[in-house]
Order: C-alpha cells, then sequence, then structure tokens
C-alpha cells in the first residue's frame, strides 16, 4: 500500500544540481527523433487508438496533427500559419525565429523540474515498524499473526533509519509507516515521530507523516497524537462490505465495518481530510466498478486510485484465483472511470489518482513524484525502504519480494550512512537496468513521461533488466497514456478542466507552503 | 503629470517640498527646499523676511492646484511647476528616463533619446523632499535598466529613506540578459522590489512584432529567468491591443507552463495615447467583444493557479464573471469617468477611463450599471 505522491511540487524552477555520477546519461532526452530536421526541435510523435497524431517535444508540452500538417511541418516549418508557428515554438516543437538563449534556457529548466523527484535526493522514506497484521489477505504475503511478536524493529534500528532519513538532501520528506499494521506497534510510531520532529526543531524542512493501516486498532490515545503532529492516515477500502470482507478476512468477518468505524473516529478526531483511502482490485472487484466507486462517494473520499493488483509474493502464487489480464482491467477501470466522471459532473468532486499522476506529467510543469515512472528508477533514488529486521530496500514492493526468498534488491543495513546506501550495488544495478530496459523506450513517445520498473520486472521475471516492451508495465502505462490523450483530445471545456484540476500536484494547493 | 502655472519668488530651478504657512516651522530641515504657499501679503513679507535672514532653502509660491506636501520641480522660465509626487494620491511613481530599447505600437509615453541622466539626480531630490513616504511607489521609464547604476542608487535610496514602502519596477527586463547589468542591480538583491514586466506573445514572431524590436522576447525571458532564479517577485502585464486578444488563450498557457513562479499577471486595457494612436486599427478595440477570451484566458491562468488581475478596464467593458479580478489602477492625474457614468451604480469600485478618452477612443461602449449590486 505505497503512497503514490511523494513530495509537494517546487513552484520554482529548481537550481541546477550536481547528479550522482551512476545517474549521469540514464534519460535518454537527447535522442534526435521525428523533429531532426533544421528548422525542427526533436519530438516524438505518437498514434493513438483512433488514429490521432499527437506530438510530445522535449519540455513534455504536447499537441496534436493532422497527417498532413506534420508532413508539411516536418517538410518545410516556415511554411506553417504564423499562429500555428508561434504555437508550436511556444511549446518546443520549433525553436523561434531570432534569438534562442532565453529559450533553451528555459528548455533546461523545464526538464529539471521534470526530474527533481529522481535529483532532489530520496524524500520519501517507508518504515516498516512491524510485520504484524490482524488480517490475512490472500493477496498479501508479508504480515504475521497478532501474536506473533518476532516480527518488529528494535529501538537501534528504528533510531538508525530516522538517521538515515534526516541524511537526505530533500527539503520536503514523506515518512510513511507500512506494515503489517503499524498501529499494532504504536510505540515505535511515536519514538519515530518525535525524533524526527527533534531533528527538525528549527523547521527547515517539511516533514510530512503518513501511516498505512486497517485503522482497526485506532484509539482515541492515537488520534490525538495524530493531530499534534501532522501524521496523515492512509487505509484500505476495496469496495462496498461484500467485496472487502470477501478480500480481507478477519476474525469476525467484519473488517468493512472496523474499517469505516476508524475513518469516522480519525474524521472526529483528527480532521475531515486525515484519512485517505487505497483500494486493491482483485478478481472479486472486477464486476464492481460501479459499486466501487459509489462506496467512496458515500464514504466522502475524494481521491480514489483504481490500481491493478500487484503480482508480488501471495499475489503471485495465486494469481489463478485473485489475478486477472490486463484486458480486464482496462474494462474494469474504463467503467469505473466513468462512473467518477458521472459523479463530478453531479457536483461530487472525487479524483482518481491513476489518471492523476499521468495527467500530471502530460499537463504540469511540476512532477507530483510517483515513483513509478522515473528515470532513472525512483525506487531507491526518491524512495527507501526500512524493513522490520534492519534490512533496507529501494521500494514497498522490493522488500515484500524478500518474503518470497528473493534478497536481490537488499541495498544494505540500516546501520549503514545514506551515501553508503546510495551508492551500494544494488543501486547501480537497478539504474543500469533501467538504462537496459529503456533501449526498447527510444522509439516511444512517451519516454518523455514514463520509464521502465525494474523493481517490478524483477518481481515478474526474476531479473530487473528485461527490455520494457516485453512487460505488463509497459502495455499498461502505453494504454494509459493513449487513454489520457484521448481524453484530452475530445474534452468539452468541463472536462478539460476537470482533466487539468487532476494534473496538478496534490500539494500546490497550499502555494504559500509549498515555496 | 499635473503641470501648474505659479507665481512666486523662486529663481533657482530643481525640487522643492510644498509646504503651508503653518508647518514649515516643524518641517524645515536645513538640506531640503521648500515652496510656502503664502496666499496674502503678510506670509509673503514672513517669508522674505525668513530669507532676509539667511533661511536660504525656503520661498514662497501662489498657484491653483497646488497642496501642501507635493513635490515640485521648479521651471523658472516658463513659470511653471511639475508636481512629481502628491500625497493623497493613489499611485506614486519616479522617472528615471525617457529612453527605451523597445518601441511598442501601443507606448502611451513614446521614448527620446536625448541624454536625459539628470533625471537620477531628479528622482533622489523626490525621495528626499517626500513628507510622507508612499506604500507602494513605482519606478518607471523609459526602461529603467538602461541606467542601472542609477536604479541602483534610487533602490538603495528608497531602502534607506522608506524602509516600509514597497517598490515596484516597470521594465521590459531586457537587459537582465547582460550579466553586467545584473550585478550593477543585483550585487545585493533588494528587499521589497516588485518587478513589472510586460509580455505580448509566447514567441518572438509576436512579441517582437508588438514591442517592434527583434531579439526582444528572447532578451525578457532571459530576464525572468534571471529574476525568478535570485527570488525577486515578477508581476506580468499583458496589455490587450489586437494583436494580443488574437493570442492571449495561448499567451496564458505559455505563461502557466513555463512561468507559473510569476506572483501575478496583470491584463491591462490599452491607454488610448501616445503611440497607440498612430497605430489605432491594431489597439482599439471594444474590450467587451473580446469578453470569451477574456474569460477563457482568465480560466486557464486558474487552471495553472496564476493569480491575476484587470487593470484599466472598466466594469462594463467586462463580463461580470470577471469583475472580482478588476482593479482601480489608472494613476490619479490621468484617470477621470464619463458623462455616462453619473449614474452607475459600481462607479465606485470602478477603474474609469484615461482622461484622453474624449479626443481618442473609449475601451468598451460604455453601459452604466442600473441596477443595485451585491
Amino acid at each position: 500500500m505505497s503512497e503514490p505522491i511523494v513530495h509537494a511540487p517546487v513552484l520554482f524552477y529548481p537550481k541546477a544540481k550536481a547528479s550522482h555520477s551512476d545517474v549521469e546519461g540514464a534519460h535518454p532526452s537527447s535522442v534526435q527523433r521525428a523533429g531532426s530536421q533544421p528548422g525542427l526541435l526533436p519530438f516524438d510523435v505518437r498514434r493513438l487508438p483512433d488514429g490521432t497524431l499527437v506530438g510530445i517535444s522535449g519540455s513534455g508540452d504536447h499537441t496534436f496533427f493532422s497527417q498532413s500538417e506534420l508532413d508539411v511541418l516536418q517538410a518545410s516549418p516556415a511554411s506553417i500559419a504564423p499562429h500555428r508557428r508561434a504555437e508550436l515554438a511556444a511549446r518546443f516543437f520549433i525553436p523561434n525565429h531570432g534569438r534562442n538563449v532565453g529559450k533553451d534556457r528555459l528548455l533546461r529548466a523545464r526538464q529539471a523540474a521534470r526530474r527533481e523527484t529522481v535529483t532532489a535526493g530520496p524524500s520519501l522514506h517507508i518504515i516498516v515498524p512491524t510485520l504484524q497484521c490482524g488480517h490475512t489477505c490472500q493477496y498479501c504475503q508479508v504480515s504475521r499473526a497478532q501474536s506473533d511478536d518476532g516480527f518488529s524493529m528494535t529501538h537501534a534500528d528504528l533510531d538508525a533509519a530516522c538517521q538515515r532519513i534526516w541524511e537526505s538532501n530533500a527539503d520536503v520528506l514523506t515518512v510513511e509507516f507500512q506494515g503489517g499494521d503499524p498501529l499494532l506497534r504504536f510505540d515505535l510510531i511515536v519514538r519515530a515521530v518525535t525524533t524526527l520532529n527533534d531533528f527538525n526543531r528549527d523547521s527547515h524542512k517539511r516533514l510530512r507523516f503518513v501511516v498505512a493501516s486497517t485503522l482497526h486498532q485506532l484509539t482515541d490515545e492515537m488520534c490525538a497524537f495524530f493531530a499534534v503532529h501532522n501524521v496523515y492516515l492512509s487505509t484500505s477500502v476495496d469496495g462496498p462490505a461484500t467485496l472487502h470482507d470477501r478480500n480481507r478476512p478477519v476474525p469476525g468477518r467484519n473488517s468493512h465495518a472496523r474499517a469505516l468505524e476508524g475513518i469516522e473516529l480519525a474524521r472526529r478526531s483528527i480532521g475531515p481530510d486525515s484519512v485517505s483511502a487505497l483500494m486493491t482490485s482483485t478478481r472479486a472487484s472486477l464486476d464492481y466498478p460501479e459499486e466501487i466507486v459509489d462506496e467512496y462517494v458515500r464514504l466522502g473520499f475524494r481521491d480514489i486510485f483504481l490500481r491493478p493488483l500487484s503480482i508480488y509474493g501471495f499475489a503471485k502464487r495465486n494469481l489463478g484465483r485473485v489475478g486477472y489480464s490486463l484486458e480486464e482491467f482496462q474494462a474494469f477501470y474504463r467503467r469505473a472511470l466513468d462512473r467518477i466522471f458521472w459523479w463530478n459532473r453531479q457536483g461530487v468532486a472525487l479524483r482518481e489518482v491513476y489518471l492523476s499522476i499521468i495527467l500530471n506529467k502530460i499537463l504540469s510543469t511540476f512532477d507530483a513524484g510517483y515513483v513509478d515512472l522515473q528515470s532513472p528508477p525512483g525506487a531507491g533514488s526518491s524512495v527507501l525502504v526500512y524493513n522490520y529486521d534492519g534490512w533496507v530496500y529501494p521500494s514497498d514492493e522490493a522488500r515484500m519480494l524478500v518474503e518470497t526468498g528473493d534478497r536481490s534488491l537488499r541495498m544494505g543495513t540500516v546501520v549503514e550512512p545514506l551515501q553508503e546506501l546510495l551508492s551500494s550495488s544494488t543501486r547501480a544495478m537497478l539504474v543500469q537496468s533501467g538504462r537496459a530496459a529503456a533501449v526498447d523506450c527510444e522509439d516511444c513517445a512517451y519516454h518523455h513521461y514514463c520509464a521502465p520498473n525494474p523493481v517490478d520486472s524483477q518481481a515478474q521475471f526474476g531479473r530487473p533488466d528485461i527490455r520494457a516492451h516485453e512487460t505488463e508495465h509497459c502495455q499498461r502505462h502505453l494504454w494509459l497514456f493513449d487513454l489520457a490523450f484521448t481524453l484530452i483530445r475530445n474534452a468539452d471545456d468541463a472536462t478539460e478542466e476537470l482533466l487539468h484540476a487532476w494534473a496538478q500536484p496534490s500539494g500546490s494547493k497550499d502555494r504559500a507552503c509549498a515555496i | 503629470m499635473r503641470n501648474l502655472s505659479v507665481v512666486g519668488e523662486a529663481t533657482e530651478p530643481g525640487v522643492y517640498r510644498v509646504a503651508s504657512m503653518d508647518a514649515i516651522v516643524a518641517e524645515w530641515e536645513p538640506h531640503l527646499r521648500f515652496m510656502v504657499l503664502a496666499t496674502d501679503a503678510a506670509s509673503r513679507t514672513a517669508v522674505e523676511r525668513w530669507r532676509a535672514g539667511g533661511l536660504q532653502n525656503v520661498v514662497h509660491v501662489q498657484g491653483d492646484g497646488l497642496e501642501e506636501g507635493d513635490v515640485v520641480a521648479y521651471r523658472p522660465a516658463q513659470g511653471k511647476v511639475i508636481v512629481l509626487y502628491r500625497e493623497s494620491d493613489l499611485h506614486h511613481t519616479l522617472f528615471l528616463t525617457n529612453r527605451c530599447n523597445s518601441y511598442c505600437l501601443m507606448c502611451s509615453q513614446p521614448p527620446t533619446s536625448h541624454d536625459d541622466s539628470w533625471l537620477i539626480g531628479q528622482a533622489l531630490d523626490v525621495v528626499r523632499h517626500v513628507r510622507r513616504p508612499p506604500t507602494v511607489i513605482g519606478i518607471s521609464g523609459g526602461e529603467p535598466l538602461l541606467v542601472a547604476t542609477g536604479l541602483r542608487r534610487i533602490l538603495v535610496a528608497i531602502e534607506a529613506s522608506w524602509p516600509e514602502a514597497a517598490v515596484e519596477v516597470l521594465t521590459n527586463g531586457r537587459l537582465l540578459h547582460d550579466p553586467t547589468v545584473v550585478s550593477q542591480v543585483f550585487d545585493e538583491p533588494p528587499r521589497n522590489v516588485r518587478w513589472l514586466v510586460p509580455l505580448y506573445g509566447h514567441a518572438d514572431l509576436l512579441h517582437d512584432f508588438v514591442v517592434q524590436s527583434p531579439g526582444a522576447f528572447d532578451e525578457t525571458i532571459e530576464g525572468l529567468l534571471t529574476l525568478q532564479a535570485l527570488r525577486q517577485p515578477i508581476q506580468l502585464r499583458i496589455v490587450l491591443v489586437q494583436p494580443v486578444i488574437e493570442v492571449l488563450e495561448e499567451l496564458c498557457r505559455f505563461i502557466g507552463q513555463n512561468l507559473p513562479f510569476v506572483e501575478y499577471v496583470a491584463l491591462m486595457a490599452c491607454e488610448p495615447t501616445g503611440f497607440a494612436l498612430a497605430n489605432r486599427d491594431l489597439c482599439e478595440l471594444d474590450l467587451f467583444d473580446a469578453s470569451t477570451v477574456l474569460e477563457r484566458a482568465s480560466r486557464i491562468l486558474s487552471r495553472y493557479r496564476v493569480p491575476h488581475l484587470f487593470m484599466n478596464a472598466p466594469l462594463c467593458a467586462l463580463p461580470r464573471s470577471l469583475w472580482p479580478l478588476a482593479r482601480r489602477s489608472i494613476s490619479d492625474w490621468k484617470n477621470t469617468y464619463a458623462d455616462e457614468c453619473a449614474g452607475c451604480t459600481v462607479r465606485s469600485e470602478c477603474s474609469g477611463l484615461f482622461a484622453w478618452h474624449e479626443k481618442n477612443w473609449k475601451p468598451t461602449s460604455l453601459k452604466p450599471v442600473k441596477e443595485a449590486t451585491q
């Protein structure tokens, strides 16, 4: 259950920073493509399923072409009508007629802003205080019984994790507690939050805490602490009670009811926006897209994240029972998305997080920080996981792999300085694997927004450098980017505003604070 | 600027503060010059007696329209003063030069090319002579960056004399592409300064046409990036002439996507004077006819969370949805209302018109609002 949004956006262009040497050249940015003739800047073109052509330039700006216009542009840019020519220059498809020093500087600033997530230093830090959990979900492999107390972090390791977090260069730090169910070790959460707040006594960093939990164990005492220390809660709601309870078995078969009690308690004691929810789509979910969306509306959530099941651990073993094909997920997703649009037309604001991530890449200058679409990979660069046993991993998924016997993604132990972890052979291997997998991406227009996910490949194929085209990750994101561009292309005024609103990084509402 | 005929005993040209007979004793300082409003013979005699006694920096003056606290430039040959600063005005400006490196087709104050470096000294004198500091002081030209070291001296003087004042420098930013100019102005980055920079297009073929200067767009973009790197607050200014209205939506998209760091964008109706008269076919339009474009432009800027305002636009030139964004922005000395405005119920919130609308054109066909509002 990993938090998708890593950090609040910068509203200024970042100052140029020296990147780590192993990161150099990982970004295939300067490839000459469709626009390689004189009078054109490099850009790429993708044919959407409906035949429309979309061009994407080096700044990440896009424009739609007809085949005939594209032909004219490539043959003789000067013969394009002046206003269209100005638009293409403004979107970095063609240079300005005269001086281009300022525009070149602007292009570099735009590119730096897009890469901020992986150049700013690790900003998402996941602590796994315990693997204990009250649930026995069929797709989860990591959690252990509530009574099993051998699977929690020592105080020494927890303190070391706080030290590592504090060594990060990032100005905005999100610390997320995962499990298991971290609330079963509330004492460890208190210890970590207090330690980090003490480090930040002069408030020169923005610290944000998230506890991912079933909320079944939430108490008034916990809420009081969370309210004071700016701790947000993230929980799981899979849909209506029957579906949720089938996905998430607990003794008493009342997981949904108890989650709702926790949500209500948190909203009452901490604040109306203190809880967000994530869902896991199992095979059983696929028949209920509208019901799932309606449940989120009923519960007053403003975000819903329609995620396909990740194929790790138990999910991989039970794939036949809980899994499904990409096509099945797509059909489910489209129906759910239509329902979300319908609710928005009724005046109910509900945002689909996955499409928002994709739209952010297309429509916003500032990257919202989603770790799975970064080049070099976000795993191990912008996110680190401190596991209950003192090992450090590049992502939540990577530590789950360990429970199926694959230890290849260990970066080191929590007592090693952050710089050593960041220069570990594991991280270098991930960067190298991302680069190797991205050979397939050179011909893809979406490489401006997208990148391979080596951790995903390791889980699916047992090696991290599988070429992008062979991965489900690639197929899924090609489909999502195609879908997003098709929606943009066909949007009426109201939909256009909605898509742009979804594209803004979620932190930028509090503009003043982000500066 | 207000240009007033006066009668008085002053012989020396230069900058004076206007004071009343009652206040002069309390206000007098040795390093300033004063014109004392002396309407009767007794007052004039008193002032002459002070002078005879050695008080060389006080003269008496008579003239309609002078106000206590005015800072004026005296032109003895013409028997006139120019009011450079008036306490009761909403808007205050210091002019640093009449020269400019652009030649905008709607320029309200067409530039001149002769040496006017004395304007820096005059502006410094104004800063010294002001009695009550303004909350906001505009610095304008011409192009102030053409006199970069002078601009720096003014900014230092303002910071020292008026530490609370917010300073707004109206500049095209072009010369900030030059590191020498940047260091002349920003060796010690000023506090309390906001930079008001015009942008008339999203590509050189648009912007350079409006400012009639090749290369201007790219230099301004560089200037804006330099200002953001220095963390200086920026207001972009868009004058709504015909070639700008035609591309306004894409321009706003460009700003949202590329210049989201600007503090706000001012969308301004054209001032019907100066070059705008010569280029009337490009500058004259009924703003109300462009309502749809203006609403879309506002929506696009909002989308990117770029705050924006409308300036110089009377309320009846804007669709009601944009009224909350309209500001009273026309400098006091050239601000007026038309006869039709007499019965308008929103007149007090309205920017009104430029004084020269009578002989030139209005930004819209005036439509006085009759019903009660709010």
